[in-house]
């Protein structure tokens, strides 16, 4: 939910195939903040969707079964915050498994910063401040760094961890960009900014790293509010995401 | 952190026995709500006391070194929340492990609601999806804790359904009521409003569980309102709305825990050793440093 550009979002509702898809949010890495609820709300009430949320520190007031709840979707977007809460979180919920079990089903995973990483079997968290790797869901292997240009010391950091072999090699990903997966395989790279990169870094066996620029492929601005869903030109990576998920398989 | 009612607020503060106490506010179970870190120091004014909180969401506005801060605080207050939520933040960032040791040490702990359940081996909570759920907590008190015991009436059937079936026997707490305990021991149970209630839940040895009435000590001579608290001394004490536990130095100043009896009948106090949940501590709760009493206060507001 980035301000600049609402395309990555919209991208995310256009995978699930589905006229009016359900997409729930989960805030649980900011510790369910409102800004991000009202954020996501705002965005996605503007588009045929069925948007909801899902609080983990809330629960009692929501009476929501999160497993039952997540498993109804057509897409989980997942927020920002620590990476590391995010996990202790859903693991003392069983929704880590959730998770897994929904993407099984063809549930479209999405998410933002620390709600990006958790999918690889690893990432770079600040939530002890310092950059430092942390352990993801593991869906997808290798590992991610966002905020490759947002924030300057991440970069760096993961460098220094995937050197070092602390982390298998990765994407480093701008702000605005986003990566595609169909099953475990990349599809491509996409932005919502001009200039926004991905880079693919990798140890280079000698104490460094070697990296490779992804090409990226800007996404079309997409309406902030009610926007035609055909305003965003579909690629051939999307268009396979749906074939794929028309099945309801897993997709590797 | 009753509103408008200060009585188990000051009361925690006085547990530590010192003039002006470091006092930390963990609002973890909240997911660090913003409005309830501002509550706190409303209520935990820099006048009274030297106020902090570790935020473990927002790391960049929070203390360097969690670890050594709570081991430096007189008191430790636990916000109320979501209990799983909870625990399974403080276990990521070694806040378990870093409280027992505060505990041990004598830092007096408290908390509400969540805040008061998780000093406990087990706890009935709806904060959950569905009905009233049994959990584990940190086990610090071999007990078993339900907070808004007298104010919802599903927590209390939940609660004696959870005895019944073997959780360990424990404490009902009304809002307003805190118990206040001295190591693992019940000291006293007190209040910040005249008609808070607590109880003592155990089995009853016929497939049952039977309830006792603990006398409480009301903090106030005139009718306010207030919280429920519970502390615990011998080694640390509890205070809060929903349950807050401290655990810690109960220097001088407020009630050497004139010790609870529990009445004889139905509800004998079982031997420590047969509680589940208290064994990852276990060995560890009874060696008090001379002079210094572990105290919690749980309390249910």
């Amino acid at each position: 939910m980035q301000d600049r550009s609402p395309a990555l979002d919209r991208l995310v509702l256009d995978l699930t195939g589905k006229p009016v898809p359900r997409i729930c949010f989960l805030p649980t890495a900011s510790g369910d903040g409102r800004d991000q609820t009202t954020r996501f709300l705002e965005r996605f009430s503007g588009w045929p969707c069925e948007p909801s949320i899902l609080s983990l520190f809330r629960l009692g007031v929501d009476r929501i079964d999160p497993r039952r709840h997540l498993l109804a979707q057509d897409a989980i977007y997942v927020g920002g915050g620590s990476m590391r809460n995010l996990l202790a979180v859903w693991r003392e919920h069983g929704v880590d498994e959730t998770m897994r079990t929904a993407w099984e089903r063809g549930v479209v995973l999405a998410g933002l910063s620390a709600g990006a990483m958790c999918w690889f079997a690893a990432g770079i968290t600040m939530s002890g401040g310092a950059p430092r790797p942390a352990p993801g869901l593991g869906l997808l292997e290798g590992s991610m760094s966002v905020h490759a240009d947002g924030e300057p010391e991440r970069l760096p950091a993961y460098r220094r961890a995937v050197a070092a072999g602390e982390l298998p090699a990765g994407y480093a990903v701008d702000d605005c960009a986003g990566l595609l997966f169909a099953g475990t395989g990349l599809r491509e790279c996409v932005s919502s900014r001009e200039g926004a990169r991905v880079l693919y870094v990798a140890a280079d066996g000698g104490g460094g790293v070697l990296e490779r620029p992804l090409p990226v492929r800007p996404l079309p601005e997409a309406e902030p509010l009610g926007g035609g869903r055909d305003r965003v030109a579909e690629s051939d990576g999307v268009s396979e995401l749906r074939a794929l998920r028309a099945g309801r398989h897993r997709w590797d | 952190m009753e509103w408008g009612n200060p009585l188990l607020d000051d009361h925690v503060l006085a547990l530590t026995g010192v003039a002006r106490p470091k006092v930390c506010f963990l609002p973890t179970a909240s997911g660090d709500a913003d409005h309830y870190v501002v509550r706190f120091y409303r209520a935990f004014s820099a006048d009274r006391c030297e106020p902090s909180h570790i935020s473990l969401f927002r790391r960049e506005t929070g203390v360097g070194d969690p670890r050594a801060h709570l081991l430096d605080q007189d008191l430790i207050y636990v916000g109320g929340g979501s209990l799983v939520s909870l625990l399974g933040t403080w276990r990521a960032h070694g806040l378990d492990v870093a409280l027992h040791e505060a505990w041990r040490a004598g830092v007096v702990l408290c908390g509400g609601s969540a805040g008061s359940l998780c000093w406990f081996s087990h706890a009935v909570s709806s904060f959950h999806e569905g009905p009233s759920r049994r959990l584990e907590g940190l086990g610090f008190l071999p007990w078993s804790n339900a907070v808004h015991y007298s104010e919802e009436p599903g927590r209390r059937t939940a609660f004696l359904d959870a005895v019944a079936d073997g959780m360990p026997p424990g404490y009902g707490v009304g809002d307003a009521a805190a118990l206040h305990f001295v190591g693992t021991d019940l000291a006293e149970v007190v209040s910040s409003r005249p008609e808070a209630r607590a109880r003592y839940v155990c089995a009853d040895g016929m497939g049952g569980a039977s309830e006792r009435e603990l006398p409480v000590r009301y903090l106030g001579d005139a009718g306010a309102g207030g919280e429920a608290l519970l502390a615990m001394a011998g080694g640390g004490a509890l205070a809060g709305r929903a349950g807050m536990a401290r655990g810690g130095g109960l220097a001088g100043g407020v009630a050497p825990a004139r010790r609870l009896r529990h009445p004889q009948g139905p509800c004998p106090r079982p031997p420590l050793t047969t509680h589940a949940g208290s064994s990852r501590w276990a060995g560890e709760a009874s060696p008090c440093r001379t002079g210094a009493r572990r105290s919690i206060a749980s309390c249910s507001t």
